[in-house]
């Protein structure tokens, strides 16, 4: 919200800078986003005197007027179209250089006269919207003296407040900060908030009825009559502006004004729409009325539903039960604390108004305007809640005002208040204070900073004798003013005190704990020993969100019902919530082919499902691979390799890669594997499809790989043993064969191993010929207690072979 | 005789090798001199005919000045393979950039996050962790913010349109919502941080992302005090930023505590007096902090009052930001290798 610093400088009596005032505010009380001296635009605009008026000799329309400014070395020579000027006046002189909203004044040739500067109308200095002639000064102004000082709102400052949920129904208001200043500066707040009382006298022509009272507190309503609408006084519309309301009339503007000074939203209605108008319902609510001596009655209920009401800003509303409406017993007039109804509010011709000041619930505005989208000055403060008992206090200021500004007279007051709310006592442990900020506030401090923030303390002694010769006092019952809903608790008293008395005098302190280790996060530091692989073995790594659109799925293929939802999205790209690794590292290769040729990129995160119709989330690893070179399968041996890599590098031995049966949607069935480690399945390797390529317009070969993390990790927990080194020779045989296409690689490794017994140690397939089905291997035998003879090497060779050529139909070549 | 027979070949060797210009000739030098057949070789196989005092003399002159001959070829063997032709045939251009394999690059938020873990567990802190989705419960409800709360509006939040049988679901806003889980299951006193991923749904600028680390450190125990917080902020960023930290705490408002405040730490830049990076306030705001609200002790079933504790939230991307200088915090979800592999 803004402030106008004038404000509350008159409103506390501070004699401090605003600068000073936003730097004390700042560190105790909360947080100043902006400071700005108000009218700063209108820097450059002087006072000038009209010494001359000559009639220009190529226009008729316009007049040159000499000014005396002291700014330039002599006197100016200005054009001027305005026919309101006059020798002597004083007027807004906008010098060469100056910058207006219009732009920056120049000197200029107007039909063949010279012009070094600008007389200014209201709209040209941003002041209002007229232009009807140049805007007169007072006669007292002085000549070369910034023109600021003489208008409205001269050499005030707009003080802007980050106003935080806790204190918004005491510091949206200038009192309420008005007060914190106060407090700030240790000095008693001289505005006198507690004398608004209102008078007793009693409406004879306005009743007032609270037909739902959870939902409104209270409900203050006072008819004032002879009321003239006109045009406020510029010292009303000033503050209005400065705080960015736009004035509109004068019984408007004093329910902001109030609004603005005390922080109670107030509404005015005309009588005559107070008084039943209506035509629905007429038998049995107006009936009910004309029994009685009252003219005009209000009536707060809850709308019926589909009841239907046209707000002031010509938005037609249907409501329900659940929204509250004040009414004139037949016809709704205003949807409660947050906008009144058209046809009720004050026009040029109003005579005499009802004004009102209620409390409602927070919970329900709030829910009422976030339902219907409104927002409102009125529904912003009622929707957090506001002191019931302020209500009086602006009911007392607004007539005091309109008194003064509109003529009125007030006829009389109903004051509903169902449920009188009184200031509370919270007991403040003097021990636990200094204990939970860590430093010892002196007693005194402590309760006059109590004191001054309105809070009536009074002392209580230890209940034990002991105790009583330890202190003096154990605590102090504290007694809060309403308008202080916030302070309940004693944690609350303890804030307030440590940040008036200043948090920077706490000083820093060491824990003082038992040495204990902390529990080791085994997955963080898993996934640590992962990233130091892969970034060892090349790999990037990326962050990705944790979303994705429709879109994607389109061009993945996978399937919605998989996914979770946003309810509420920031756009279609981010509608569903990562349930595939894969999405945005496909995006990740796209983006980066058009910088790069080849990308090895990573990412651990989560992804999330739904299991058993719940959320659940899994931590996984994602790989991606485009060689520089790629082709036909080379990318994907390559990726296979790097998941391989990995997995040894966690001792991971028995690991399996087979065919799936059911590929993913986005992978080219035909290159794509199964990771499995002991019979569990660990992830993923394969090649995405040319399709799934195409769509994301990525035309290279792209490998992908994914593992389960936890998975992975749970794998990963074997033990280490040290294998003794084999002093014998390693003897190697190769066998070179044609292979049959159905024939894998694994099959046959099998069958070496199984055939050769426990003298193999090791097979490599060191040579393929892809096209010609070829393959060579080469067979590592040792033994652990001899140098094998070469008999014993060929006869596990003459086992193998026949067995390769009649098990696996496989042609070895001499 | 002999004795000056000798001396004279190491003489002939020395003259000798001075013009040898390349290893054949400096082979058939050492054949000429050392080879089985040479004269050198011819004496020593002659010794044993010498008288014995003679022979043990001659002997040990003989053998070190074989010795002797050896070191000056060997050393004109080094030579040799310095400036000789076959050198010359195998220098290259060592300028020509090597075969590398490149190491992959962490993304800066691991960085960061890995310095903040290292620094915590050093000081006792037990990494937690919790999911991503999370109930409306722990995510506002425990933390003292129920529904139609104001401050919940101080958090937009992507909710899901899936449920957890009746109650709602969202993406978690803050790593906040672990410490009701944590405490639920831990007594104190208890020490941890929660690193990890948050969303909101905010506008995206230069310092906005609706995805984004945050990393919380709870502290619980029986007399934690504002000091505490104080202390264990200024030894971590201390440490992480290598130069001495100091804290400066303003009032503020979180529902889960109470007191609350917003968190400076004396600019990196200039120490605290004043310059361009810190816009002249001498502070850098960091985050939210604050002693524990007593309403969150009484939700995980902690007694009213029977301990204190203090909580901060962080933005990690704020101080890998302020560490590597970047000026868009969009970039680290970028995925664009041109900014990730400057790390």
């Amino acid at each position: 919200m803004k402030y106008s610093y004038n404000w509350l400088k008159e409103l506390s009596d501070t004699k401090l800078s605003p600068e000073k005032a936003a730097e004390l505010l700042t560190m105790h009380s909360f947080e100043i986003e902006g400071l700005e001296k108000n009218n700063a635009s209108l820097d450059g605009v002087v006072v000038g005197e009209i010494l001359e008026i000559t009639k220009h000799p190529n226009a008729d329309k316009l007049q040159i007027a000499t000014v005396e400014t002291r700014h330039a070395s002599s006197r100016l020579q200005i054009v001027c179209g305005a026919p309101n000027i006059a020798v002597g006046q004083k007027v807004p002189v906008a010098v060469v250089g100056t910058k207006l909203s219009g732009g920056e004044i120049k000197e200029a040739e107007i039909r063949g006269v010279k012009s070094f500067g600008m007389l200014c109308a209201e709209d040209e200095l941003g002041l209002g919207e007229s232009h009807a002639g140049i805007l007169i000064l007072d006669k007292k102004a002085k000549v070369g003296e910034p023109v600021a000082k003489y208008l409205g709102g001269a050499d005030d400052s707009v003080l802007e407040i980050k106003v935080l949920p806790d204190r918004a129904h005491d510091i949206l208001s200038h009192v309420g900060v008005a007060r914190e200043l106060s407090v700030l500066e240790k000095k008693k707040f001289s505005y006198a908030f507690n004398e608004l009382i209102l008078p007793t006298k009693k409406s004879q022509k306005l009743k007032v009825e609270i037909k739902d009272k959870d939902l409104c507190k209270r409900y203050v309503g006072v008819v004032m009559e002879n009321i003239t609408i006109k045009e406020s006084p510029r010292w009303l519309k000033d503050r209005l502006e400065i705080c960015g309301l736009r004035p509109i009339n004068n019984v408007v503007d004093a329910t902001n004004y109030v609004m603005l000074e005390l922080g109670q939203p107030l509404h005015a209605f005309d009588m005559e729409k107070v008084s039943s108008q209506g035509t629905r319902n007429k038998e049995q609510e107006t009936n009910k009325l004309q029994n009685s001596k009252f003219k005009a009655q209000i009536i707060v209920r809850r709308a019926k539903n589909n009841e239907m009401l046209t707000l002031l800003d010509d938005s037609k509303i249907k409501l329900n039960e659940s929204n509250l409406l004040i009414t004139n017993g037949d016809d709704a007039l205003a949807l409660a604390g947050i906008m009144g109804g058209k046809d009720s509010g004050i026009s040029e011709n109003t005579k005499t108004i009802v004004l009102e000041a209620a409390s409602f619930d927070a919970v329900n505005i709030r829910r009422t305007r976030t339902v219907l989208g409104l927002n409102t000055d009125s529904s912003y403060r009622f929707e957090k809640d506001l002191d019931p008992n302020l209500t009086e206090k602006a009911m007392v200021r607004v007539i005091d005002i309109l008194e003064h500004i509109a003529g009125g007279k007030i006829e009389g007051i109903a004051d509903i208040y169902p449920k009188k709310i009184s200031p509370w006592t919270v007991r403040l442990d003097l021990e636990y204070a200094n204990q939970l900020l860590g430093e010892n506030v002196p007693l005194k401090e402590l309760v006059s900073i109590l004191n001054l923030l309105g809070i009536h303390t009074k002392y209580q002694i230890p209940a034990s004798p002991a105790g009583r010769q330890n202190t003096k006092y154990s605590a102090i019952a504290c007694t809060i003013p309403t308008y202080r809903l916030d302070l309940r608790t004693q944690e609350d008293l303890i804030e307030d005190i440590g940040r008036i008395w200043g948090y920077e005098k706490i000083v820093p302190r060491p824990m003082i704990a038992e040495v204990l280790p902390a529990k080791l996060n085994e997955q963080v530091f898993f996934e640590r020993i992962i990233q130091d692989k892969l970034t060892g073995l090349g790999f990037d790594e990326m962050y990705n969100y944790s979303f994705y659109g429709a879109d994607d799925l389109k061009k993945t293929g996978f399937s919605e019902s998989e996914h979770l939802e946003l309810a509420n999205p920031m756009n279609p790209d981010q509608q569903f919530v990562r349930a595939k690794m894969t999405v945005n590292i496909l995006k990740n290769v796209r983006e980066n082919l058009k910088n790069f040729s080849c990308i090895s990129i990573f990412e651990i995160g989560k992804r999330y499902m739904l299991k058993n119709g719940e959320p659940a989330e899994e931590r996984n690893l994602i790989l991606a691979k485009v060689l520089e070179k790629d082709s036909n399968s080379e990318t994907f041996y390559n990726l296979k390799g790097t998941t391989e890599d990995l997995l040894e590098a966690f001792n991971i031995k028995n690991t399996q890669f087979l065919e799936i049966e059911k590929s993913s949607t986005i992978l080219n069935p035909g290159r794509s594997a199964k990771i499995v480690v002991g019979g569990k399945a660990v992830g993923f390797v394969g090649e995405v499809s040319q399709m799934v390529c195409a769509n994301y317009k990525i035309s290279k070969h792209l490998a992908i790989a994914e593992i389960n993390l936890e998975v992975l990790r749970d794998v990963a927990k074997n033990t280490l043993e040290y294998q003794p080194i084999n002093k014998f020779p390693v003897v190697s045989r190769d066998i070179s064969m044609i292979v049959p296409k159905d024939i894998k690689y694994a099959q046959i490794e099998t069958l070496v191993k199984k055939t050769g017994g426990e003298l193999v140690n090791n097979i490599l397939l060191f040579d393929r010929f892809e096209a010609k089905n070829s393959m060579a291997i080469r067979i590592e035998m040792s033994a652990k207690d001899r140098t094998l003879e070469s008999a014993e090497i060929d006869a596990v060779m003459e086992k193998i072979i026949p067995r390769l050529k009649n098990d696996l139909s496989v042609e070895v070549r001499k | 005789m002999l004795k000056s027979k000798i001396e004279e070949i190491k003489k002939q060797v020395l003259e000798e090798i001075e013009k040898v210009k390349n290893s054949d000739a400096l082979f058939d030098l050492e054949k000429k001199y050392l080879g089985r057949k040479s004269e050198f070789v011819g004496f020593l196989k002659n010794l044993k005919n010498l008288a014995p005092e003679e022979r043990k003399q001659i002997g040990e002159l003989a053998n070190k000045t074989k010795l002797e001959i050896l070191d000056i070829i060997n050393g004109k063997k080094a030579d040799l393979s310095k400036t000789g032709p076959s050198a010359e045939k195998e220098k290259i251009d060592v300028t020509i950039p090597g075969n590398k394999k490149g190491v992959g690059h962490l993304n800066p938020i691991s960085i960061v996050r890995r310095d903040i873990e290292d620094i915590f567990t050093g000081m006792g802190f037990e990494i937690a962790d919790g999911p991503e989705i999370e109930t409306e419960f722990y995510n506002f409800d425990a933390l003292n913010m129920p529904k139609d709360h104001p401050a919940r509006e101080m958090q937009e939040t992507f909710w899901l349109k899936n449920k957890k049988g009746k109650e709602n679901l969202a993406m978690r806003t803050q790593t906040s919502a672990v410490q009701a889980k944590y405490m639920e299951k831990h007594k104190p006193p208890l020490r941890i941080i929660v690193p990890g991923k948050c969303f909101r749904r905010d506008g995206s600028d230069a310092t906005h992302d609706n995805t984004f680390y945050q990393f919380e450190a709870l502290i619980v125990g029986e007399n934690i005090n504002v000091g505490h917080l104080k202390q264990v902020a200024e030894d971590f960023f201390s440490q992480f930023f290598g130069q001495e930290i100091k804290v400066r705490l303003r009032p503020s408002y979180f529902p889960f505590t109470e007191p609350s405040f917003e968190f400076d730490i004396s600019c990196t830049v200039c120490g605290g007096t004043g310059c361009k990076a810190c816009k002249y306030n001498k502070c850098l705001e960091l985050g939210g902090a604050g002693m524990v609200n007593q309403n969150v002790f009484e939700a995980v079933g902690y007694k009213r009052n029977a301990y204190t504790g203090f909580a901060w939230g962080f933005g990690l991307e704020r101080l890998a930001m302020m560490k590597y200088k970047i000026d868009d915090c969009r970039l680290f979800h970028s995925g664009d290798l041109r900014f990730i592999r400057q790390f």
